[in-house]
């Protein structure tokens, strides 16, 4: 008993710290640009899938590698997305309804793109590391402690970059401020696509970490789109330490309500939990409206 | 628009349904697309109404459509309500429903009320077929296979006449189209749209938000769900995977074909898309690629809908005529 809450609790740990890399790359766009992401679960799924292209080709068959030949391929995806889909409906009133339109749509096509590609059955990648810690037991396997490790690793090096580079900073200026950011001279459309761009690269790491664990399928994007637009949600839209809180509370919920209810119940808990925090607080726990 | 070139739009768009069964009556198949298209039509227009009219960007459609059709086929086989009155009780039950999820909806704004909205969606699915779901009769995983035909004193309508149906349900949905016309003509509509474009100052002018949204969410689910009992009776069975996020795409892309806020654009988007869709099926898996695609291009080709290019090229003429 005393074992298997610790295994719960664990668990809860390991999925939290990998869906607030996720989350934060979702609240990160709706902060800085307003514009809500459906594609986000299908950029998840095109991180696992660069990640299964690359293991496929034996020179590149190392985690190292397909991070680093992974990551400016979907940081330039994002940044075309961007430019080429959302930026050109910024002009229009009811460009919110539209960019959730547009990248629904995108979602539609992506997914079963997969599909045709990749053929619907599930695809695996390779442990991070093999083997396990035990003491009793109590079993801890390495794949989880590297997991847990590189996502609060992704998570530091993106407030790094908010607030220590040039570029970060003036993203967040643009979040605080539109108009007076582009007033003091910082390019706004730029910072839009390249927070875009950064949100991808998160989601897509997530992927490829979670994809050892949890397989890699066409639609297995839907998933992580609701959880992290929960988590999101909860945490206040555009509040990135929200973000982070809410990830842990929900990965911890949903670890407790898996193993003590069954996992049917998860989603059902999961969005009790929201409509409560949501009928109390309205903009999330550390949310601001505006 | 106008509301007379509304009125006057809907009133051909209609007159050229009704005398489609003279040309294609003779094939079941394509009268059964048609009656598709038609309940596709309410569907689409319920959604337009709310997140192009009233500007709640709900996305909890689907989701209304699959309650309503399931409360009516439970209700007619377990309480042997006749389908007539149990598509009006599902109806009223949905609407219930709808007012529960409008109510937390009132105090959020954009993103979150679609995040709320579609966790119904989302919630729905395991719901129905668990435990809570198979003591109430949906069969479970298996849906319901068994659903009793529409039956209007003593005559049946059944899938193999497919004609009778249609003509009931395009009376529906002419109702419902009217409905939802007078619904924007009237006070109704201005509250709509003083609520959607400056909420705080229109509350200050005493429009009250609450009634309003809270009025917008009933109806449109009491149409939705209705229209969703008369689809459980015409098809004869239902499952969960009208909850896949195929339809709900398909429902956005009449929406993006036809127009948001476009009112009478719903209902050509959803004979086009459905029409399409159709025609696109022999291409199997690749299929919903190019449906993807179309919506990519067209809402960055055609932000307005068919309804918006229509609408320019009066316009246009307009000028023209004055110059």
């Amino acid at each position: 008993m005393f074992i298997e809450i610790i295994d719960v609790i664990i668990s809860g740990l390991i999925n939290g710290s990998v869906y607030a890399l996720m989350a934060v790359g979702l609240t990160l766009i709706y902060g800085v640009s307003k514009a809500f992401n459906f594609a986000y679960g299908s950029f998840y799924s095109m991180g696992g899938y660069i990640a299964f292209l690359l293991f496929g080709i034996s020179f590149f068959n190392n985690y190292l590698i397909v991070f680093c030949l992974a990551a400016p391929v979907l940081l330039i995806f994002g940044f075309f997305i961007e430019k080429l889909l959302v930026a050109p409906l910024r002009k229009r009133d009811d460009w919110e309804v539209k960019v959730m339109m547009i990248t629904l749509g995108l979602a539609l096509f992506l997914d079963n793109s997969y599909q045709v590609v990749f053929g619907a059955r599930m695809k695996s990648l390779p442990s991070i590391l093999e083997g396990s810690f035990e003491m009793g037991e109590f079993i801890l396997s390495y794949q989880d402690v590297v997991i847990f490790i590189f996502s609060l690793g992704g998570i530091l090096i993106f407030r790094w970059f908010l607030n220590n580079t040039r570029t970060g900073m003036s993203v967040r200026a643009v979040a605080q401020n539109p108009a007076g950011a582009q007033i003091v001279g910082i390019p706004k459309e730029f910072v839009f696509a390249a927070t875009f761009a950064i949100s991808t690269v998160m989601v897509g790491m997530g992927g490829i970490l979670l994809a050892q664990k949890y397989f890699i399928t066409p639609a297995g994007g839907w998933d992580i789109l609701v959880k992290a637009w929960v988590i999101t949600a909860f945490g206040g839209m555009g509040s990135i330490k929200g973000g982070l809180y809410a990830a842990f509370i929900v990965g911890m919920l949903e670890a407790f309500v898996g193993w003590y209810f069954g996992m049917t119940w998860t989603l059902i808990a999961l969005f009790a939990v929201l409509l409560t925090t949501l009928a109390v607080r309205p903009q999330g726990l550390m949310g601001k409206w505006g | 628009m106008e509301h007379k070139r509304i009125t006057v739009f809907l009133a051909i768009i209609w007159g050229v349904v009704a005398i489609l069964p003279l040309f294609f009556g003779s094939t079941n198949f394509i009268m059964h697309i048609l009656i598709m298209c038609l309940i596709w039509s309410v569907v689409a227009s319920c959604w337009d109404l709310i997140m192009g009219f009233a500007g709640i960007f709900s996305f909890g459609q689907v989701a209304f459509f699959v309650i309503g059709s399931y409360s009516s086929a439970i209700i007619s086989a377990r309480l042997g309500v006749p389908p007539v009155f149990s598509v009006f009780i599902a109806g009223i039950f949905t609407a219930g429903l709808g007012v529960l999820v409008g109510l937390p909806c009132l105090k959020l704004k954009g993103a979150y009320i679609a995040l709320v909205t579609f966790a119904v969606h989302m919630i729905l699915e395991p719901v129905l077929k668990g435990d809570i779901g198979r003591a109430l009769g949906t069969g479970g995983a298996r849906g319901i296979l068994t659903i009793a035909p529409m039956n209007i004193f003593g005559y049946t309508f059944t899938s193999s006449d497919p004609i009778p149906y249609f003509y009931l349900l395009f009376l529906v949905a002419v109702v419902c189209s009217v409905i939802i016309l007078m619904v924007i003509k009237s006070h109704w509509g201005t509250a709509f749209l003083a609520l959607k474009d400056a909420e705080e100052f229109a509350s200050c002018l005493g429009v009250s938000a609450f009634k309003y949204k809270l009025m917008v969410f009933a109806l449109t689910s009491f149409l939705t769900g209705m229209i969703g009992g008369f689809y459980a009776h015409y098809v004869g069975m239902l499952s969960t995977r009208m909850l896949g996020i195929d339809l709900f795409v398909t429902l956005m892309i009449i929406l993006v074909i036809g127009g948001v806020g476009k009112f009478p654009g719903a209902v050509i988007g959803a004979f086009i898309t459905i029409a399409v869709n159709e025609m696109l099926s022999p291409l199997g898996s690749y299929r919903p690629i190019i449906l993807g695609g179309l919506v990519v291009v067209l809402v960055l080709a055609l932000p307005d809908g068919i309804t918006g290019l229509f609408e320019k090229m009066f316009s246009e003429k307009k000028q023209g005529l004055s110059h």
